[in-house]
């Protein structure tokens, strides 16, 4: 496999990508809509010659991730939302201790143990910590198969090079749809040197990675540190994609599956004559707050599709900074609006805001 | 609590029909079994898996008791608060001193030996007056046949698939009942859902006791095990019959041995009804087969012993 086009589910795309991206251990667990991914591995890993455990909770197996990456390899695993809320703990350890991991969430409909459908309703999970404490996880959001997989392969660099947990926020729809995928500009690589890591002290200083810090003063600087990390993550490691915004009046603002169907919408919009653009964040954290300020200053207003009752449009009205109109529009419990129905929605705030101006 | 088939005929069914399992799954006759012999005096807590999911597919339910579902991890945690909740009750007045109700937690093998061991565990020690039975067939079916860590040595299933090199399950299965046993708990029982008598006189006894019980049945599930829908019952006998899964109950410490097979079936033969075994029928150069009916020959030669030893503890006892 490697230069020509194949088809595949995002998962099993998750799967590969990782592996050209060097993962040598992945730790997984069952939870439907992900367990082709788990699946894969259990068969691709072993070919390899890699690591591939399936642990006996989600605890465990991003305590696995833990283990493999403090002593320099690269880590992975996978779950979906209720089993990523079992991973919160890991997760929080992995920030305080600087580990870089993948994490992929192909998330499903909640709380609680709610359904096996495509929901995006983890976004304040993702984009928040997560778990306990004062840390930011890098999350990044594909919306095609292909990009499952060319994420994934960045995921690993960002873990590395800001020596992060990198969460992939793909969901039940994106997992377990199939597309062509090339994996041809993927090379196989070669993960960096880790001079930190836990390898045993031969011929050196024996070193610590810790995440206890029982001096008060000592956990501020530590904090203060990891502050420092995450402004430079700010600073140089937003992603987006903008569509038409030239002209824009009206402008969507969506990811992951949300962002493909509103992409039909956007389609039809123009061709009915509305000038709509859409921004598409690919980092939800450091989230592309400069694209929506500057589209602040030029649209009517901002539309906001997600599958939640309303998650992503809390960053959204954090870049327009109250001046435009941000609307919400979706579904939830697992469900996906149709492009039609957003459209729809685009009419209606054409209309509302066409009201507030006569006002 | 007597078990008579006759008087249960006439009780109603407290778990409905038209729910949503597989047809020929066996694990709808252990729900129903257990309620046959509980009543309606009865709380469920349930783990996630496919019996949570098949009776419980929002709007509708199946269970016509209280039943509480929770996460994957904790449902001997949930029934110990339900049970923690009725004495707090029960010591306030709010509950009548003599009314009897039961208690029951339910999970699959992923649920119990895996995710749910810390919490079921715990939940023995505490001392809780709760029945525990763990449904087990295996392996995750729910997500779709991912191993568990009872998944038999040589297995296939989709996270331990059968290739060339590595052939199935590599690892060999964590004995739970023994695990559950060394909790030192008042009652301790293994089932198969092919012998139907000795399962709910299992119930009944682990009901009638004070305190903690457990009780491990065994489920064939056709879509892992790769057998015929019809034949889940048969290839649960089978498995009795070759002792891979013996019928036996430790009661406040006792062995007792339930069911001897006159003939004893090679467990080849009993894998030979499971797709899961192909690859190990057709070439089985690590010999795990025969690897297989050492452990069995083993574990039952151990069984017995244990069995004799008690006999010898309760005469001296009498004595």
């Amino acid at each position: 496999m490697g230069q020509e086009k194949v088809l595949m589910t995002g998962n099993e795309a998750i799967g590969e990508a990782a592996i050209r991206a060097g993962v040598q251990a992945y730790y997984g667990y069952p939870i439907t809509p992900q367990n082709e991914l788990t699946a894969y591995m259990s068969r691709r890993m072993l070919e390899e010659g890699r690591v591939f455990i399936q642990s006996e909770s989600e605890l465990a197996a991003i305590s696995m991730v833990t283990g493999s990456s403090v002593s320099g390899k690269r880590a992975m695993t996978s779950s979906s939302s209720p089993g990523i809320s079992l991973k919160q703990e890991g997760i929080s350890y992995m920030a305080g201790m600087e580990l870089p991991g993948v994490i992929v969430n192909v998330m499903r409909g909640g709380p609680g143990l709610g359904n096996i459908g495509p929901a995006q309703s983890d976004y304040w999970q993702a984009t928040r910590g997560g778990g306990h404490g004062d840390y930011r996880t890098i999350c990044l959001a594909p919306s095609t198969v292909q990009e499952c997989a060319d994420l994934v392969y960045l995921a690993f660099d960002l873990a590395d090079k800001h020596r992060n947990p990198v969460l992939v926020l793909a969901d039940g729809r994106l997992g377990q749809m199939m597309e062509p995928v090339t994996f041809a500009h993927l090379p196989d690589a070669q993960p960096p040197e880790k001079p930190w890591a836990l390898t045993g002290a031969k011929g050196r200083q024996p070193q610590r990675i810790v995440s206890l810090h029982l001096n008060l003063d000592e956990l501020e600087q530590h904090n203060i540190k990891l502050g420092k990390k995450y402004a430079k993550i700010e600073k140089d490691e937003v992603r987006f994609e903008e569509i038409q915004m030239d002209d824009a009046e009206a402008c969507i603002v969506a990811y992951g599956t949300s962002a493909r169907v509103a992409k039909e919408s956007l389609k039809r919009a123009r061709q009915q004559g509305l000038k709509v653009g859409m921004i598409r964040p690919i980092t939800l954290w450091p989230y592309p707050y400069e694209p929506v300020r500057a589209a602040a200053d030029r649209v009517r207003f901002f539309l906001v599709p997600e599958m939640s009752l309303g998650q992503m449009i809390e960053d959204v009205r954090l870049g327009v900074e109250g001046k435009k109109p941000v609307y919400h529009t979706g579904r939830c419990g697992g469900n996906v609006s149709t492009a039609q129905e957003i459209l729809d929605e685009l009419h209606h705030c054409c209309q509302k805001t066409q009201t507030a101006t006569r006002v | 609590m007597a078990v008579s088939l006759k008087k249960m005929s006439k009780n109603p069914e407290l778990l409905a029909a038209g729910h949503r399992s597989c047809g020929g799954c066996a694990a709808p006759a252990i729900l129903r079994q257990t309620l046959h012999v509980a009543g309606p005096n009865t709380v469920i807590g349930f783990a996630t898996g496919c019996m949570e999911v098949a009776t419980t597919i929002y709007p509708y339910t199946a269970w016509k008791v209280p039943y509480v579902h929770c996460a994957f991890e904790n449902s001997a945690s949930t029934i110990s608060g339900v049970e923690a909740a009725y004495r707090a009750l029960k010591r306030r007045g709010r509950i009548p001193e003599d009314k009897k109700m039961n208690f029951i937690a339910f999970g699959g093998d992923g649920g119990t030996y895996d995710i749910g061991f810390q919490a079921l565990s715990g939940a023995l020690e505490r001392g809780h007056n709760m029945l525990y039975i763990c449904y087990d067939n295996n392996a995750y079916m729910n997500t779709g046949i991912q191993r568990s860590s009872v998944t038999p040595r040589g297995a296939a299933t989709n996270t331990s698939p059968a290739g060339s090199v590595i052939r199935g399950k590599q690892q060999a299965r964590k004995d739970l009942t023994a695990c559950m046993v060394a909790h030192n708990i008042p009652y301790v029982a293994q089932a198969s859902v092919s012998n139907h008598m000795d399962f709910m006189k299992k119930v009944g006894k682990a009901l009638d006791i004070d305190g903690p019980a457990f009780i491990n049945i065994m489920q064939p599930c056709y879509r892992g095990w790769r057998h015929k829908p019809e034949d889940s019952i048969e290839v649960a006998r089978v498995g009795v019959e070759t002792r891979y899964w013996p019928l036996f109950e430790v009661e406040n410490g006792r062995w007792k041995v339930n069911y001897k097979p006159k003939e004893v079936v090679p467990v080849e033969e009993w894998f030979k009804l499971q797709g899961r075994f192909k690859h190990l029928l057709a070439e089985d150069k690590e010999g795990v087969i025969q690897w297989h009916q050492e452990q069995i020959e083993h574990a039952w030669s151990q069984l017995l012993k244990r069995e004799a030893e008690s006999k010898e503890e309760g005469q001296k006892e009498a004595e």
